[in-house]
């Protein structure tokens, strides 16, 4: 069996003890096939007792054990050591705690947040049968219905793509990607029966428009689930449900419109039609701040050349509705 | 602190969370609580992949409750209680659809309804399934419920001790996880629903890490007996390296197993079912053919393969996703490409806290899920099975939990009890102790697994007995080496083991007693089934020296009278 030398640079954090988080290094000689949790246990088990993470399952399905590897959240009980050496004479592999929770000790963190947002965002069905007659009939549901929900309902609430999440990392209030995504899950749930309660709930302040559509949430899902794709949908459901009056709904719409209209962003007017004229006064500070540094969009902004060729796309895209 | 609720539910699983659903549908005046060592979407409920079995009648129209009733008594080799398994299968139907209506997603066939397969030791296709998720949705779709009724969950809080009062329930005392501060919570009624044991056979175990019995160790030193300890169920298919399980809904979609020479070798074993021949009998004709020669060989052991191919890329990326993700991950084999390698591994725990239609012998305490033995199972669980337990008896007791409680009165949990649980704890870190955690926890799962494996016999057991004494005897010099009091994993570690060295004697024991083999459990020594003798269960009690007695108690018969078993 190979074996070699590898190096464990693991955050270490005991707010009884440690005035600051640091860095320790466990050097141990590692198989092929072994699990990065496999190496924590081992280096709990021989070298350090007092190493403290969460894991459970060891199958990848229970969401205890996610980390930051390498600066990447994914979990620990299914990424191989072997697939993260470099093949270079030093081999270190950095593990530390998901980004945007509070460190509870070393590589365990405050994951009540999640669970407060599930609450507070109506994360369940709420089904149209009575309580009465639970359990007499099934609803009848097509293999396609179940399709649109399946991989959402595969999510593990591990926490990745809360800790990657940019816009987490600016305001933790924010409702935050594995929330949106059961929403998703029950808005599309053809058995559920509080939709639009639901959709107007996350799309309040802190909620759905606030995501950048950086797609990182997308890309490093431990269940490859295509998180982004339920965001987006959500918020073409909010159009259609008329959910048209929201900051984010407006900022949304302004963008279309202008697009269509001349090719290009009227940026000037933009907040005024995103938070209305009352809305816009508090940005005028951060317009001053902008224009000092040089930063001043035109006030007169053109039409682009080839308008017929965008409005062209839109088109195509007005024919092609609900394909995706 | 103490904490006061009329009921508390210990464990978040599926069977907890249905109880605390039920016990607040039911009466909305009680105040529930429930405690459990993990988040409850961790729970282990949620590794359970093949599926969940209901005569619904939506795949073979002439599938009866009857039907599965014989089936399930049949695969419990005549140990279950037909009380329990009429209860059972009558009351699948109406909670897979309960289920349904609470949103679980299971998959279709093109009519709409619930899709149902084969599973292993039944005569009709009744198994209910979301994909090889379904355990994971079941256990989301119930603490989604859970959220939805503001049920007060405690989150990292460790079970230390049932408390009672002459036979009356008091409560329980816990470790609060991330401050190591020891809470009661005083309730008069207590429901376990801490989930199996089966981890004490370590590496060769499907299990989770913390599947240590906790509840199950709890209640045998509060007094109430284990019944059936020493069946435990070996799952044909763990994976080679790991014990990872790979579902039985794999054979249920036409897998093959084949030994070294590529032969389905289950025709010389079950020629009717062939691979979908009950768990212990697959079982144990692998572990033959790996005796005998005919596995395959390899650094982490001998073992079989489980080849998927012929069901083509389709079938297995639809049906079984989880399935070829585990295997590429932890085998680095994707099943459409190569066959799987595999091996049994230890499963579940039939037996557990004795308990009749899920009351124990202390008043106001339910047992349901792994933990208890209900006696729906028997000598040997059926795939699909486990899931309906927890389903129906969580139900079940949350409802009786609901009217019991208010009728209850309770005196509360005496400091002496507290000093004393206290005590032991800060007695790990003594500076005289040096037995470390790894050591024993290694040798414990190594005696589980040579001694009181899949095969068993005189020789062996008593070895096996005498080894889990010894190590017991070490566990009173174990160290603990973190005394901090922040979420104090070494701690946690340290309590689990106790747990699983209690359980694991009792295993061995009374493995050692049962001098004939029923269901998953095979004596070299006395091969045949022998219902003069041994037609009933065991019972382990726990004196205050730590020594076990040994009781019977009779099985309860209905419809099915006693036959020869074959498939």
């Amino acid at each position: 069996m190979e074996r070699r030398e590898v190096s464990f640079r693991i955050y270490r954090y005991n707010p009884q003890v440690d005035r600051t988080p640091f860095y320790d290094n466990f050097r141990i000689a590692v198989e092929k096939g072994i699990t990065i949790l496999r190496a924590l246990n081992h280096i709990k088990e021989h070298l350090e007792p007092r190493l403290t993470f969460r894991a459970f399952c060891q199958a990848g399905i229970c969401g205890s054990c996610a980390v930051r590897i390498n600066g990447v959240s994914r979990l620990a009980c299914t990424t191989q050591v072997w697939d993260l050496l470099t093949g270079s004479g030093d081999e270190t592999i950095l593990i530390e705690p998901l980004d945007n929770l509070e460190v509870i000790r070393d590589l365990v963190v405050d994951i009540n947040p999640i669970m407060e947002k599930l609450k507070r965002n109506y994360s369940w069905i709420r089904p149209a049968i009575p309580e009465e007659e639970m359990g007499r009939k099934e609803h009848i549901v097509s293999d396609e219905e179940f399709e649109t929900i399946n991989a959402s309902s595969d999510c593990i609430l591990c926490g990745s793509c809360y800790s990657e999440c940019s816009m987490m990392a600016v305001n933790r209030d924010y409702i935050s990607p594995p929330v949106l995504l059961k929403t998703f899950r029950m808005n599309n749930d053809t058995r559920d029966t509080f939709a639009c309660e639901r959709l107007r709930e996350v799309t309040t302040d802190d909620g759905l428009w606030d995501c950048t559509h950086c797609y990182k949430c997308t890309e490093h899902c431990t269940k490859k689930i295509p998180i982004m794709d339920g965001i987006h949908r959500l918020r073409e459901e909010a159009f259609e449900r008329g959910m048209t009056q929201t900051k984010g709904a407006r900022h949304a719409q302004a963008f279309f419109d202008d697009i269509r209209d001349i090719g290009r962003l009227r940026e000037v007017t933009l907040p005024l039609r995103t938070k209305g004229v009352l809305g816009s006064i508090g940005m005028v500070p951060l317009a001053v701040r902008m224009g000092l540094k040089g930063r001043k969009p035109p006030l007169l902004v053109k039409r682009i050349p080839d308008i017929e060729r965008v409005r062209d796309i839109y088109s195509r895209l007005e024919a092609n509705r609900g394909e995706s | 602190m103490e904490h006061k609720y009329d009921i508390v539910i210990v464990g978040a699983g599926g069977g907890g969370l249905f109880a605390a659903l039920e016990a607040v549908r039911t009466n909305p005046r009680v105040s529930v609580a429930v405690i459990s060592k993990v988040y409850p979407t961790r729970s282990h409920t949620s590794a359970a992949q093949g599926g969940v079995n209901a005569a619904l009648g939506n795949k073979d129209r002439d599938d009866t409750v009857e039907l599965h009733v014989f089936d399930t008594v049949k695969g419990s080799d005549y140990l279950a209680d037909q009380d329990a398994v009429d209860y059972l299968c009558s009351q699948a139907p109406s909670v897979v659809r309960e289920l349904e209506n609470l949103g679980a997603p299971f998959s279709r066939f093109p009519d709409g309804t619930i899709a149902q397969r084969p599973f292993g030791g039944t005569v009709k296709d009744r198994c209910c399934y979301c994909a090889d998720k379904t355990g994971h949705t079941l256990l989301h779709t119930l603490f989604e419920q859970c959220l939805r009724r503001g049920v007060t969950f405690f989150n990292e809080y460790f079970l230390l001790s049932l408390e009672h009062a002459d036979g009356d329930c008091q409560g329980v005392i816990t470790l609060n996880m991330a401050t190591s501060a020891i809470e009661t919570f005083v309730a008069s009624v207590v429901i376990l629903a801490t989930g199996g044991h089966a981890k004490m056979y370590w590496n060769r175990s499907s299990n989770a890490a913390g599947n240590t019995g906790d509840g199950q160790a709890a209640a045998l030193r509060a007094g109430i007996p284990l019944k059936d300890m020493e069946f435990i169920q070996f799952h044909p298919t763990g994976l080679r390296k790991s014990g990872l399980l790979v579902t039985e809904g794999a054979r249920g979609e036409g897998g093959y197993l084949l030994n070294r020479h590529g032969e389905r070798f289950m025709a010389r074993y079950a020629p009717q079912k062939m691979e979908l021949g009950p768990r212990d009998l697959v079982a144990r004709s692998m572990e033959t053919e790996i005796i005998e020669g005919n596995g395959f060989e390899s650094d982490a052991g001998s073992y079989l393969e489980l080849d998927l191919r012929h069901l083509g890329a389709g079938a297995i990326k639809k049906k079984l996703p989880q399935i070829r993700e585990l295997s590429m991950h932890f085998e680095g084999v994707d099943p459409i490409e190569e066959p799987i390698p595999v091996r049994p591994t230890a499963h579940y725990s039939m037996g557990g806290i004795d308990a009749a239609m899920a009351r124990t012998a202390i008043r106001g305490v339910y047992a349901i899920g792994e933990c208890a033995c209900i006696s729906v199972h028997g000598a040997n669980r059926l795939g699909g099975n486990s899931l309906l337990d927890i389903l129906v008896f969580g139900k079940r007791a949350g409802q009786e939990a609901a009217l019991e409680a208010p009728e209850r009165k309770v005196h509360g949990i005496t400091p002496a009890a507290v000093r004393m649980v206290a005590h032991e704890i800060r007695s790990y870190a003594g500076h005289e102790r040096y037995e470390r955690y790894g050591i024993i926890r290694e040798e414990m799962g190594k005696t589980m697994g040579d001694n009181v494996g899949i095969y068993r016999i005189e020789g062996r057991l008593r070895k096996g007995v005498d080894e889990i004494q010894s190590l017991r005897e070490r566990f009173r010099r174990i160290r603990l080496f973190d005394t901090g009091t922040v979420f104090n994993t070494n701690l946690i570690q340290i309590l689990e083991l106790k747990n699983m060295l209690d359980l694991a004697l009792c295993v061995a024991v009374t493995a050692l007693e049962r001098l004939e083999s029923r269901g998953s459990h095979y004596r070299e020594d006395f091969p045949r089934r022998d219902d003069e003798a041994w037609h009933r269960h065991s019972l382990c009690t726990m004196g205050g020296d730590g020594e076990m007695s040994l009781n019977h108690k009779a099985v309860t018969m209905g419809k099915y009278s006693l036959e020869t078993r074959s498939y």
